[in-house]
């Protein structure tokens, strides 16, 4: 299995390659790359419907427990097939989607990598190795949002998605430590077979929580639904596959994959059910109103999510079922539908509703597609639509919290799913012809070919429900964490259910033939979209813009004296405080007598100091640094340290000189500083000093115990030959300081020749680097 | 005597600090200068002054006397010194460069045109 | 005498005087600095080979018995410092044939890259701290000297920033040292490790420990010392940039990791804490700086500093796992910001300009350079499988089993920004078509100049891609450094094990 998806990656990035030498033909070549798969992987459905799981591993870093391994069971084979499936599908479409299209080859490219990553993320069973794919979907599917990147808005939708996504993947990243943590394993089954510690730890609610972080976010649920109907950007078929078939759903599969580790505890039950109740509700209202045919989808896409999450959170056996079959009928159904709008923009130019009309003649393959599809979104018998929205009214019903709740919610939002379904898959293609951009024709077989072989498996899995239900019974059993058997029937005879199914229908056509009025309610509505929270978004992106420019304007001044300030304060503030209360601070015991000579040498030193600083002008301070220098080194004298005197006497020669020599050709010495920021400085200048003498007192509170200078003492002569012991250190003890302060002294000699001699002359910003 | 030197390189600091935060950049560099001569001193002070004279093994002896000076603060000053010089004077060219590109010695001025 | 540690700070000194010996030939000056950083490299990776095992390779040099003479010290951590800054040694020679002008060359390019080089495996390599400073001081005065070279007004004016503001670090080093050798009498990193255990863990070595946070701070530009950074590392030319983004910088923290995993081991309820803060705050000031700016090196600039606040979190949190993230962190992130720096270089090339409004349509203009800019930026970002998401990892995992959710919820956060920032590059140059009335597009890259910027793009980007894809292995061995870091008795005994005389 790790072979297969990674070697599919490969495939994808030699694509564009294929399709430059290919042309055409390359789409349905690469198409067989998901359909070969999708045929090895159905041959395990036997054997994993009867129970079976297999498994294959891979080290990445074994000391820390992660891994690639994956698990094939039913739940994770479920979805493989769906990716694998409408990957293959939707491939072949987008060859002759794009037909023409310059970057077509980069196209498929990105979209078989994005089926690699979707693959490897439901068959990971290691939560890092998830979490991996996880962030490749999310960073693919960027990518594709953005294929068509000239737009601007184009570019803002990707960066939207991502930013959603994204952030909810690090909070997801977050949860799965804390879940390693709390269970003592990143795989999963070993985490489930953990499940009741993971649940007593006191890890568990934040792991939890930012885990439905990361689901939520993923699959689109309020509030971070906004991401999605912004992301029809895209082009057809990265919407049928990422937005609508795989990736959104996700989230939901890894809600289903820890459901066994985290659910059952009134804290998942309450939440996820409430956010997912809450999601296909909103879904469903923001549907009906729109005109654009993907963003009726995309609304609707999001309540079917919303309808998956509130099954997964209630978490009984009839509803994992239940969520297992939507999942499958709603991949089905809704790949073709947005296949089936891709191919009505393509050949009309449109995708505008309200002018979409009488389509079957023009395009009668695929309006039976999406006659079929559009049927088993309604929930028509007997498609695989009907017999999901049967399971799931009766999961609803037996729901244990809030029966009272779901059931009005589930029943009112497939409702105007209803007429969402007519509206997209019936209406273009019936009554009266609109006025369209382009004259419609047939599309070519690579395009309907798909719509209409997903629109019939919609009728099969329908007709032939009892042959798939122990194959969805594993899936759901995986989800369960145990053993479930289930019998799908097309036919439950008269009860509860099918009342409000038929219910469904009737209210769902009522409102589809009322769908010019709902929609120009909508249209007056539509303001309020502005308070949604998309707004949210994009008002905390720019507040977050503005707070940097903020912090940089705060931070980066540009003065070297305010850059210096906050350096200096710092260092007091960390400086002072410990040497206040750590150092012992008293007069030192060495050397308390003071003499005459030496008082005055430090007082020489310090008055030079002054006087530089009081200089007026370049000469006068250029000498009074010279008193300093002098008297610094003469107190090297006084205190046996004459070789220190002398290199410091010829040093401060040669730096008086050069002091002239170059400040000859400077401005004069001029007072700017206000008062106040001499008094500042003043202030900050004393602590500074008073921490430095504070240390020197400090150090001198113990006596020095070296053996350092004993030794150099007595070995200078024996064992390095030299009678001057500080001679003797600096060329042989540590020669290598010796070293390199020639090279600092040689560095220095180079720099000052290259500034006066190389000078480039200033082309204003930038126009430095690269010989251009 | 370490009372007063210790003084004194408070002094030298606070100085070559407040020297550092002139806008006038050859002031700067005097403030470099100074907290050059602020470290050497602090460096040797830190290491223990002596007045037992140099650590000069003497003619006719095998070891230098036990109570000279340390002889490695000295050897670090010194390295520190010639250091010192080296980068002083190259800051000291870039100080000219600096001035005559930028047409003034103003270092709030001196802020990049955006 | 081990050869092995000295090699890496004389084959840059050979190299420094060869290329300013052949000045006259250019040609032969680039062959002799690519030929040296090759064998920079080559002595690098010997050096890395013989620590593998958890030899902690020591020389005497002089063959001055520790703690008498200065010792060359070279750990897991240290070796492979040094492995990195030849890589990028030599990625950069590689990329300065055709990314830096002929005039820099000839003014003492190349003799300044690698004295930097000797500058920084000499700190890498040292056992003393007042060699530490003088290596400080031979990589700052190539640094200033390259960070100038040139004398274009922008640059100089950063230049002066860049070098005010380092030289009051030395001098807080210097300092530093000077109180250290005062209170304990010692500069050699093990011998002062043994002294300051005979001391109680808040006295005075404490209080002159805060002057070395201080300096290694300013270096490694954390919070709130880094504005030098800022200031000056977009003026020279990418090749010298990269240089310094990968390397100055993590200087200083591998610094502030050596001597707070060594020398000043016992202040950990201080030390813990405030490198935490400084580590949050580096990271949330850095990326927001990153988010304000339009210019590619700019924004690259301000992440270099955000990332610093990733490795001090490791050295602040303190555990095993935390210290080899920080180890992971620095070694992935040399390579990365270095790259993003040599690419932005490219990006100029192809695009003509550094700012994001300026630049535009580089996918469509050149693949191959959109795909050079794709390694390193998701990596900095943190996306997996790259470096930078294991790097990332580590640190959260190590942050959230040490308990602390707030340190892990910042580098979360900042990791999102980052990922925003580098999608905004990618944006803007890569994506947007590129803006009316700016000026003509430049030729398109050269054969010549794919070989020369993109070939050391693509390596660094290989190399990234496959600690990525390898991550076991970089972590395993982050994971013994991490071990041979937390343990300075190793260390110790390897420095101080034969006291007496001449060895």
């Amino acid at each position: 299995m790790i072979v297969a998806v990674l070697s599919t990656f490969a495939v994808a990035a030699l694509a564009p390659l294929l399709e430059k030498r290919l042309g055409r033909r390359a789409a349905p070549l690469l198409a067989l790359v998901p359909a070969g798969l999708f045929v090895s992987l159905a041959r395990h459905v036997p054997e994993v419907s009867a129970g079976g799981a297999r498994t294959d591993a891979l080290g990445w870093i074994a000391e820390l427990g992660v891994s690639l391994s994956f698990r094939l069971d039913g739940l994770s084979l479920l979805m493989a097939l769906v990716v694998t499936g409408v990957g293959a599908v939707v491939l072949l479409y987008a060859g002759s989607y794009m037909e023409g299209h310059p970057r077509r080859g980069n196209l498929l490219g990105y979209l078989l990598a994005f089926l690699a990553a979707m693959l490897g993320l439901v068959l990971s069973d290691n939560l890092v190795g998830l979490f991996v794919f996880w962030e490749a979907t999310s960073l693919l599917s960027y990518v594709l949002i953005g294929f068509e990147r000239e737009k601007a808005e184009v570019r803002a939708s990707a960066l939207q998605a991502l930013l959603v996504t994204g952030g909810g993947g690090l909070a997801l990243l977050a949860g799965f430590v804390l879940l390693g943590q709390a269970g003592g394993s990143l795989e999963i089954g070993a985490l489930a077979a953990n499940a009741e510690a993971v649940k007593a730890s006191p890890l568990y609610l934040p792991a939890l929580l930012l885990v439905l972080l990361g689901a939520f976010t993923k699959s689109a649920q309020v509030p971070f639904h906004f991401w999605l109907p912004d992301a029809m950007a895209a082009p057809a078929p990265v919407s049928t596959f990422l937005h609508s078939a795989t990736m959104v759903k996700a989230g939901v599969f890894l809600l289903a994959r820890l459901h066994p580790t985290l659910g059952g505890t009134p804290e998942w039950t309450g939440i996820v059910t409430t956010v997912g109740a809450a999601t296909m509700l909103t879904g469903a209202l923001l549907a009906v109103g729109q005109r654009d045919l993907k963003r009726l989808l995309a609304y609707s896409t999001v309540s079917a999510l919303g309808s998956l999450v509130m099954l997964v959170g209630v978490g009984t056996p009839a509803a994992l079922a239940a969520a297992m079959v939507l999942l499958l009928a709603h991949a089905l159904y809704k790949g073709a539908l947005f296949l089936v709008a891709g191919i009505v923009d393509h050949e009309t130019g449109t995708r505008d509703v309200a002018s979409l009309g009488g389509l079957f003649r023009a395009l009668p393959v695929t309006a039976v597609a999406a006659a079929a599809a559009a049927f088993s979104m309604a929930g028509l018998p007997p498609l695989l639509g009907f017999v999901s929205k049967e399971l799931l009214y009766d999961a609803a019903l037996r729901a244990s919290p809030a029966p009272l709740l779901l059931v009005p919610v589930a029943v009112g939002s497939n409702m105007l799913l209803v007429a969402v379904a007519l509206s997209v898959g019936w209406g273009p293609f019936t009554g009266r012809a609109g006025e369209t951009p382009k004259a419609p024709h047939e599309a070519p077989a690579a395009m309907w070919a798909g719509p209409l072989l997903l629109g019939l498996g919609s009728l099969a899995a329908g007709l032939f429900s009892g042959a798939i239900s122990p194959f969805v019974s594993s899936a759901a059993a995986a989800a369960l964490g145990a053993p479930h058997a289930l019998t799908l029937e097309l036919w439950h005879g008269f009860n509860l259910v099918l009342a409000k199914s038929l219910a469904t229908l009737v209210v769902g056509v009522a409102l589809f033939a009322a769908r010019g009025r709902i929609r120009s309610l909508a249209g007056s509505l539509a303001p309020l979209a502005a308070f949604g929270p998309g707004r949210l978004y994009r008002a905390g992106l720019a507040g977050l813009v503005r707070l940097a420019k903020g912090t940089a304007a705060l931070l980066s001044s540009g003065s070297l004296r305010q850059d210096l300030r906050i350096v200096l304060a710092a260092t007091v503030a960390l400086a002072a405080p410990l040497l206040l209360t750590r150092a012992v601070l008293g007069a030192p015991d060495a050397l308390r007598s003071v003499r005459p000579l030496e008082a005055v040498l430090a007082l020489l030193v310090v008055a030079g100091a002054v006087a530089t600083l009081l200089a007026g002008s370049r000469l006068a301070a250029v000498v009074a640094l010279g008193v300093t220098g002098f008297g610094v080194a003469l107190l090297f004298l006084v205190f046996g340290a004459p070789d220190l005197a002398m290199t410091q006497f010829a040093v401060e020669t040669l730096s008086v000189l050069l002091f002239v020599a170059v400040l000859r050709r400077l401005p004069r010495l001029q007072s700017r500083s206000a008062p106040r920021a001499r008094v500042v400085d003043a202030l900050l200048a004393g602590a500074v000093g008073a921490v430095m003498t504070g240390l020197v007192l400090a150090v001198h509170a113990e006596p020095l115990r070296s053996s350092l200078a004993p030794f150099f003492r007595e070995s200078s002569l024996a064992l390095a030959k030299g009678r001057n012991v500080v001679n003797v250190i600096l060329v042989d003890f540590r020669g290598l300081d010796t070293l390199g302060e020639i090279t600092v002294l040689g560095v220095a000699a180079l720099g000052v020749w290259s500034l006066v001699r190389l000078r480039i002359a200033s082309r204003g910003a930038g126009a430095n680097g690269g010989r251009s | 005597m370490t009372l007063l030197l210790a003084l004194a390189i408070g002094a030298l600091y606070a100085a070559g600090t407040y020297l550092l935060l002139r806008r006038s950049a050859i002031r700067v560099v005097f403030g470099l200068a100074l907290l050059g001569y602020a470290s050497n001193l602090l460096v040797f002070t830190a290491g223990r002054l002596s007045r037992e004279g140099p650590p000069i093994v003497p003619e006719g002896a095998a070891t230098a006397a036990a109570t000279s000076a340390d002889p490695l603060p000295q050897a670090l000053v010194l390295t520190a010194i010639v250091i010192g010089f080296g980068v002083q004077a190259f800051a000291l060219v870039l100080l000219k460069r600096t001035c005559q590109e930028a047409g003034t010695d103003d270092v709030d001025a001196m802020r990049e045109e955006t | 005498m081990n050869l092995l540690l000295v090699v890496p700070l004389l084959v840059p000194l050979a190299t420094a005087a060869a290329t300013i010996l052949l000045a006259r030939s250019p040609r032969a000056v680039r062959a002799a600095s690519f030929a040296g950083a090759a064998a920079f490299l080559a002595a690098a990776v010997a050096l890395l080979g013989a620590t593998l095992d958890g030899t902690i390779l020591v020389t005497q040099a002089g063959a001055w018995a520790a703690p008498f003479g200065i010792s060359l010290v070279a750990d897991r951590f240290a070796a492979a410092m040094v492995l990195v800054a030849a890589l990028l040694l030599a990625a950069v020679v590689a990329y300065s044939v055709r990314g830096v002008d002929a005039a820099r060359e000839r003014a003492g390019y190349h003799p300044l890259l690698h004295v930097l080089s000797m500058g920084v495996s000499g700190a890498f390599l040292t056992g003393d701290l007042f060699n530490l400073y003088v290596w400080f001081e031979v990589m700052l005065m190539g640094s200033f000297v390259l960070v100038s070279l040139g004398g274009e007004r922008a640059q100089l004016q950063g230049a002066l920033k860049y070098v005010v503001l380092n030289l009051v670090s030395s001098a807080l080093f210097l300092a530093g040292a000077g109180l250290l050798y005062g209170s304990v009498g010692t500069l050699n990193m093990a011998d002062a490790a043994v002294a300051l255990r005979e001391l109680p863990a808040q006295g005075l070595p404490s209080v002159v420990a805060s002057l070395f946070l201080l300096a290694f701070g300013i270096k490694a530009a954390a919070f709130p010392l880094f504005f030098w950074l800022p200031a000056s590392y977009h003026t020279p030319p990418m090749p010298v940039a990269a240089l310094f983004a990968g390397l100055l910088t993590k200087v200083g923290v591998y610094a502030l990791v050596r001597v707070l995993t060594l020398v000043f081991v016992r202040d950990t309820a201080f030390t813990g804490p405030l490198l935490l803060a400084v580590a949050a705050l580096t990271m949330v000031t850095g990326v927001l700086g990153a988010m304000a700016q339009g210019d590619v090196r700019k924004i690259l600039s301000f992440h270099i500093v955000s990332q610093i606040g990733y490795m001090l979190m490791g050295l602040g949190l303190g555990t095993r796992l935390a210290l080899a993230g920080t180890v992971f962190y620095v070694l992935h992130h040399i390579v990365v910001k270095a790259n993003l720096f040599l690419v932005a270089g490219a990006m100029r090339r192809a695009g003509g300009s550094f700012s994001l409004d300026r630049l535009g349509s580089l996918l469509a203009r050149s693949p191959l350079l959109a795909a050079a800019f794709l390694v390193p930026a998701v990596s900095l970002a943190g996306l997996p499988p790259l470096s930078g998401f294991w790097a990332k990892y580590l640190l959260v995992r190590a942050g959230l089993e040490a308990g602390n959710g707030t340190i892990v919820a910042v580098a979360l956060a900042v990791s999102l920004l980052t990922l925003f920032s580098m999608t905004k590059i990618w944006n803007e140059a890569f994506w947007k078509p590129a803006p009316a009335g700016a000026d003509a597009a430049p030729a398109p890259l050269t054969t010549a100049e794919r070989a020369s910027l993109l070939g050391p793009v693509l390596v660094l980007g290989a190399v990234t891609v496959a600690i990525g894809l390898g991550a076991g292995v970089l972590y395993r061995f982050a994971d013994a450094a991490a071990a041979q870091l937390l343990d300075p008795d190793l260390y110790v005994r390897a420095v101080l094990g034969a006291r007496d005389g001449r060895m």
